[in-house]
Formats: C-alpha cells, structure tokens, sequence
C-alpha cells in the first residue's frame, strides 16, 4: 500500500494539506463511519459522497485503490462473516462490508497523498509509544527488502521447476513462504545487532 | 600511548559449539589502518561483532577487549560501541529509518542530540560522504553504493574513535568501490577492514591480521603478507593482482 512513488511536484489537492490534518481527517472519517447504523442505510450516502469529493481531490488512481482492497478483502470479509453468528444476520453482513470498504479506502487515500515519513513525524508529535513507532518505520523499511527477497527466491525456485504440476507450484510456493520467514527472523537478529551497534537499548 | 583497539586472549564459541575464534591476540595504534583478511568462516565478521560488544551475549567478568584504554565490560559497553562505529556487510541491515536523515540521525538521537545541532550534524555527515541533499530520499530507492556511503554517515555521525568495516565493498561495482575506497582513504582516524577485497588493502591498509578457522596466523605488513603468495593459497586467499602486475623497480617495489 505504501510503496508507491509519491510524486506530485504541482502538489494540488489533498496533496497540499499537511499530513496532521490528513491523518486527523482520516480518522474523524473513520470513527463516524464505524459508528452508523447496522444495516445498510441511505445515511451511507453521505460518507460515500465525501469519500468520492476526496478521492477526486487525491487524484488517486482507481486500479491503485482496486489492487491494494483486493489484497485486504478477505479480511474484510472474514470479519463480516463473523457477524452471521448473529440473530439479524443479512443487514449486520453488509453494513460491516460497507463500513469496512470506506473505512480502507480513506486509509489508502491517506497513504497515496502522503509520504509515510510524515505519517510517522505526527505520530511521533503526537507522543505515539516509542516502540509502536519504530515496529511502523521497521515495517515499512524492510516491506520491500522481503518483497525482493521473495521474487529472488521464487526466481531460483522456478528456474530449477521443470513440472507444469498444479501440486508442484503450491509446494514451491510455501517452500518460498517458509524459507522466507527463517531469512526474515535472521535479518531481524541483524537489524537489531545493528541497531545496538548504534547505541540503540 | 594507549593502542586505539587492543585484544588479549579473546576466543568465542557459537551456540551449538562451532569454535569461531580462538585465542586472538593483537593490538591496533591510532591512526593505523589494518585489513582483516581469511576465508569465508575463519571469523573476520565475529571478530569485529566483539569490538563492538555485540558479542558475546553475555559479557564475562574478565575483558578482552579494549578501546582507546578503556575495558569492555557491562558496564562500559554503551562508551566503547559510541567510540567503535560498526558498517555492517549488508547496507540493508544497517539502514532501518525511512528516509535518509532519520537513518544517519539515528545514532545522535540516541546520544540525545536533537534540533538544529542534529540537522547540523547529519548535513555534514552526509556531505562528508558526497551525499549532500539526499536528507529526503528513501533508503529503498538507493542504490547499493548510495547506501552504503548512508549507513557510513551513520556510523560517522556518532563521532566514533575507530571505525570498523565488515566487506565495505563487497557487492559494489567497479566504480562504486573506487568511490567507495577514495572516501575510506579521506576518513582520517583508526580503521579496521575486513575484507576480500585484496586490493583495497593493498591501496589502504599498512599491516594485515590474518585469521583462518578463528585463529589470528598472522599479523604483519600488508605488502609482505599479500605477496607470500603460498602462505596466501594456502589459507584460501590469493596474491592481489595490484601486486602481480607492479613493477618490479615502481614504488615499494
């Protein structure tokens, strides 16, 4: 999500707000969003109609905002599912569907019209814990150092698959996903050496 | 004097029991610039773990280390790892921070250095390693040579008495390790470099530590080593060509 080129050098719309106002906007957006009603409603039109004014703002691309909510749609749906252990079960499903897309929407437009650096200044402004913060900087530092290490990985593996084999792929693909966390929990034992190497306690 | 770094009987065993370094004695001056050379595993890179005091896990009650005079203890390990600046091998495990300037001011921060003396500090890291105006840039966009002169202002900005230098080259392409060896050799102050880059401690390095499955074999002046060329082949190095292709009556000839 976080990992695009953050360029607009004419700096127009939301691009030209600060990124306190932003984040203060996105969660006033998101509080009043989670609290509407539990079916769904036409008060819905009125966050949806915001959100649609801001996104033109943004000028944020829909293929953008459509890649990175099908990658974060199953949760959404795993969580409306839970719902269906209630008794009005249909309306709570959708409502939660609903709120649950506009609610990641905002948030992505955030992280498209800011860079995540001034994300952290708020937050660090705003006396957010210490560890919380640097678990966010860490994330979002070493975010495309596994993506590499991944396509790195998935490379060696494919040039050395010489079966078409559906069982196969699925079997190299958690091979890739296993070996993938022991390279990751080496690279953090590194990362904190290296931290400690820098008077980090 | 007090040497800048000074090692006594220092040995150390892996969890699990590999041995990776044994009984390794010997003593660097300042201002002296040494290569720490040896095949893959003879523990170049645990060595330098411990100057630091990244190693071992527990410190014992006795030293074996000293930096500028001072002991490395428990109690003074925070002292000696801001006087021994670290590069690590792999720019990536160095630089944690998202942008350029939380990277370098990382280290000052921890020291307690804020504000304007901070943005100070950083710019003149920066600049010293020819990186001036990349305070905003993200260390994911760098290329390999661009981060491995951040994590050097990094380390630069902790004002440290020695610098330690894990493969500083290593991964770097031809222009970026000329770069990366003219900016080594304008760092005034100790430096120890471990390294298979033979060339940069002909061009560096005034005396060379050779070290093979964790015991220090030689200590001795970098040309003399380098140019036994059977002592080099027999524990895993080879005579640099910087040396094959000298001439015989050109300078230490």
């Amino acid at each position: 999500m976080l990992q695009h080129k953050q360029t607009n050098p004419n700096k127009i719309g939301l691009w030209r707000l600060g990124a306190g106002p932003k984040l203060a906007l996105t969660m006033l957006f998101v509080f009043v969003t989670a609290l509407g009603p539990r079916r769904p409603d036409a008060v819905y039109l009125i966050p949806t109609a915001v959100l649609g004014v801001f996104w033109c703002l943004s000028r944020m691309p829909v293929l953008f905002a459509l890649k990175r909510l099908v990658v974060v749609e199953p949760f959404i749906v795993g969580v409306a599912i839970l719902a269906l252990v209630r008794p009005e079960t249909k309306p709570v499903f959708y409502a939660v569907l609903l709120k649950s897309n506009l609610c990641v929407l905002a948030v992505l437009m955030l992280g498209y019209t800011t860079p995540f650096h001034e994300l952290l200044d708020v937050l660090r402004r705003m006396r957010v814990p210490g560890p919380l913060l640097t678990t966010l900087a860490l994330m979002y530092r070493y975010l495309p150092v596994l993506a590499e290490e991944s396509v790195r990985m998935q490379r060696a593996r494919a040039s050395r698959t010489f079966s078409p084999r559906r069982i196969v792929l699925w079997r190299n693909i958690a091979g890739v996903a296993a070996r993938l966390f022991v390279r990751a929990a080496d690279r953090a034992e590194r990362i904190y050496l290296a931290m400690c190497a820098r008077g980090w306690k | 004097m007090n040497p800048a770094i000074e090692v006594r009987h220092l040995s150390y065993s892996y969890p699990g029991g590999r041995r990776a370094l044994d009984d390794v004695s010997f003593a660097v001056a300042p201002d002296e610039c040494v290569g720490v050379l040896g095949p893959n595993g003879a523990g170049k890179s645990t060595l330098l773990l411990h100057l630091n005091g990244l190693l071992p896990e527990h410190m014992p009650d006795q030293p074996h280390v000293w930096v500028t005079g001072e002991p490395l203890t428990r109690k003074t390990v925070d002292r000696i790892r801001q006087k021994v600046g670290l590069l690590f091998q792999d720019p990536d495990d160095q630089l944690i921070a998202a942008t350029v300037f939380d990277d370098v001011a990382f280290g000052p921060r921890q020291l307690g250095i804020e504000g304007a003396e901070l943005e100070k500090l950083v710019v003149s890291c920066l600049d010293m390693v020819g990186l001036g105006g990349f305070e905003q840039r993200q260390p994911h966009r760098l290329s390999q040579g661009e981060k491995r002169r951040v994590c050097l202002a990094g380390v630069l900005a902790c004002k440290p008495a020695v610098l330690v230098l894990d493969e500083p080259t290593g991964g770097l392409d031809p222009r970026g390790r000329r770069e990366f060896k003219q900016l080594l050799q304008s760092l005034p102050g100790t430096k120890l470099i471990a390294t298979h880059d033979l060339e940069l401690v002909v061009d560096l390095c005034t005396r060379v530590l050779v070290l093979d499955q964790g015991r220090l074999i030689r200590d001795g002046p970098a040309l003399d080593v380098l140019a036994d060329e059977p002592f080099m082949l027999a524990h895993g190095l080879e005579k640099p060509h910087a040396l094959l292709h000298r001439h015989p009556h050109g300078p230490n000839a």
